[in-house]
């Protein structure tokens, strides 16, 4: 499977740090490909419903192997690769929670429509994503 | 926070990937200490001054200062 090759390649032991946002960049992707996929497949009924609950979880399937080898990368990684990441996630943290108060408070107010928390999630976690990538790029050109 | 960590590098011919490798550090943390963009933490910083051979305080200073002059420690 795609996400095994990922876990398991071989990358120079200097670039650690490369290969958590590599791979957490191609879990994000691999995500939200089969929340896509398999919300087509769930609207055009594609699925038996004893199924369903798998279908459900698709996309948050990709995780589970990011979280399976989180902690040996997480030892991988040098002072400053792991200052880096902690930065970047306090940049991803205060983007998506801020962007997300202003959505709810919008919606409350009714400029903006109210989706439920079970079809809003995916963007939410889009949003997370999108964030880290972005805090990545601006904590590594700090260091560079 | 200051340091003469290009300097001592460059006495030995090492390049940044080589000292990364001997720090077991990436080479961007190299770049990055002796850029002045990050400070090493203490066990960093004393390991540098091992693989180096010298005090720590001639290796790192303050900034607008310069290296401390090792002094004969009494017998």
């Amino acid at each position: 499977m795609c996400f095994t090759l990922i876990v398991e390649e071989e990358i120079p032991l200097n670039r650690p740090s490369q290969r958590l946002s590599w791979r957490l960049f191609t879990l994000g992707v691999l995500s939200g490909v089969l929340t896509l996929v398999l919300a087509y497949a769930r609207r055009h009924e594609v699925i038996p419903p004893r199924l369903m609950w798998l279908a459900a979880l698709g996309p948050v399937l990709p995780m589970a192997a990011y979280f399976w080898g989180l902690d040996r990368l997480l030892r991988g990684l040098d002072e400053m690769q792991r200052l880096i990441h902690l930065e970047a996630l306090f940049i991803q943290f205060g983007v998506t929670a801020f962007l997300v108060l202003c959505y709810g408070a919008l919606a409350e107010a009714g400029v903006l429509p109210n989706y439920p928390i079970g079809t809003a999630w995916p963007w939410v976690w889009l949003l997370m994503f999108g964030s880290w990538a972005l805090g990545q790029i601006v904590v590594r050109r700090k260091y560079r | 926070m200051n340091n003469r960590l290009r300097v001592l590098r460059a006495e030995r011919s090492w390049s940044q990937a080589d000292l990364a490798e001997r720090l077991r550090v990436s080479r961007q943390t190299v770049n990055a200490i002796e850029t002045g963009k990050y400070d090493p933490s203490l066990p960093l910083a004393f390991g540098i001054a091992r693989l180096f051979d010298q005090p720590i305080e001639e290796i790192f200073f303050p900034d607008g200062g310069l290296p401390t002059p090792t002094r004969s420690r009494p017998a």
